[in-house]
């Protein structure tokens, strides 16, 4: 069967290998180091490999060609492994047949559970949700909160790092109070019932103020006065007024 | 024929078991480890189990729904009811993953517990980030560590991972289909 395969392929060859120890097409290259007539230590996989991509950048040989290179360096690649592992030696070729084996193995392991995710896929999507009750006191409603914590605290330190850092030397204590924050932002929010997360803090002259600003507007998200979102990822936190809603 | 009274007494028992799970069940409002229902209703192992089977009886066409997932319980809405359910309670629930997300959980439901290596070599790509998001959004998460070198993590489905599909127990999946080769 190599002989043929060989043969046929000699004749169009999908990548005439040129090396001090091997000259000749690389289909041929694979069946004698497969009958160990080639020693694959002498060859280097890696130049080999950076020359034929030199080699097809000009000649954009078509897909299947590209695939039939594939396949044949991975299998040179397989044996030359093999030849550095003396104890995995022991027949090359039933190795490479467990090992197709594995890989067919592999693949319809993958469709299957493929198939298994699309199940799971139209279930999630027909809402059957189970739910349980709502008394959870330390959760937040997702409702208030539609953007990542992690988004939160990142857009946060962006607006820190806008502001100077701690004065080495200020003795004078700021006086910054939570509740006059908190009388603050809820006027923004009753002027303008949406505002860019940034625009919170555009008061805010010191770090101390911010951080208390963001007490204050993570107080309102709590008592269910406020809610932020994030229209999509990366994009713009923004922080929306609500009327508070009495829960429980 | 004094079996028949210990029978019915048995019977007797589990459903008052059933009524005192469900009670505790109602209570807590979370996930109780079956260890946990041991201690709270001092009944061994086997009669928690019977009071199990008889509480999700009773339950059949109810709105509650005892839900299981592995040696946890929690008592929850009934998935028939979603619908009335998220009327009231206006959850926000992220209506969907990707598809790289669902096969990893089908992967990790159906093979768990099992390391990130495992699934990797099954959806042959790096499964990284999906396993961080799945993490995060509390649908999977650490069981334990394999005794391997660098004692790899191991991951397994949560509670959150059969609210969200509305199932009251892994048994409940989809049979994995068959094929050739099932390792386990």
């Amino acid at each position: 069967m190599t002989r043929e395969i060989t043969a046929e392929l000699e004749r169009d060859p999908i990548y005439v290998v040129r090396t001090p120890a091997f000259d000749g097409p690389i289909e041929l290259l694979l069946s004698l180091a497969q009958r160990a007539e080639v020693d694959l230590k002498a060859i280097s996989l890696a130049s080999l490999t950076d020359d034929y991509l030199r080699a097809i950048e000009q000649a954009q040989p078509p897909l299947d060609r590209l695939a039939a290179f594939l396949v044949i360096g991975a299998r040179l690649v397989q044996l030359k492994a093999a030849g550095l592992m003396p104890e995995a030696m022991v027949g090359e070729e039933e190795d490479l047949q467990a090992w197709e084996d594995a890989i067919k193995g592999r693949l319809e392991e993958y469709k299957r559970f493929k198939e298994l995710a699309e199940s799971l896929m139209r279930r999630h999507a027909s809402g059957r949700f189970t739910f349980a009750g709502l008394l959870e006191p330390d959760v937040i409603p997702q409702a208030r909160v539609q953007v990542s914590l992690d988004a939160l605290a990142s857009a946060f330190r962006q607006v820190l790092d806008r502001l100077p850092p701690p004065g080495e030397v200020t003795v004078e204590m700021e006086q910054v109070s939570l509740a006059e924050k908190l009388e603050e932002l809820r006027q923004m929010l009753a002027r303008q019932a949406q505002l860019n997360f940034s625009a919170i803090f555009r008061h805010a002259r010191t770090r101390l103020e911010a951080v208390v600003t963001f007490l204050a507007l993570l107080e309102l998200i709590r008592i269910g006065e406020a809610r932020v979102a994030q229209a999509s990822a990366f994009a713009e936190i923004t922080v929306h007024g609500q009327e508070r809603k009495e829960t429980v | 024929m004094s079996s028949t009274v210990e029978d019915v007494t048995q019977v007797r028992d589990t459903t008052g078991l059933a009524a005192a799970l469900e009670a505790v069940l109602f209570t807590l409002n979370r996930a109780v480890t079956v260890l946990e229902l041991q201690e709270i209703l001092q009944s061994p192992l086997a009669d928690i189990e019977a009071a199990t089977t008889s509480l999700t009886e009773a339950l059949a066409g109810r709105g509650l729904f005892l839900q299981r997932h592995q040696d946890q319980l929690q008592l929850v809405t009934d998935p028939a009811q979603a619908d009335v359910v998220r009327r009231v309670l206006r959850p926000e629930y992220p209506s969907r993953l990707s598809p790289a997300a669902y096969e990893t959980l089908a992967i990790i439901a159906y093979r768990q517990p099992l390391t990130r290596a495992r699934i990797e070599e099954i959806r042959g790509v790096n499964c990284e980030a999906v396993l961080e998001s799945l993490e995060e959004k509390g649908l999977i998460e650490e069981t334990g560590r394999l005794e391997t070198p660098g004692t790899p993590r191991l991951f397994g489905t949560t509670m959150r991972f059969l609210q969200i599909l509305g199932l009251s127990s892994l048994n409940e999946l989809p049979p994995l289909p068959q094929s050739g080769s099932t390792s386990s």
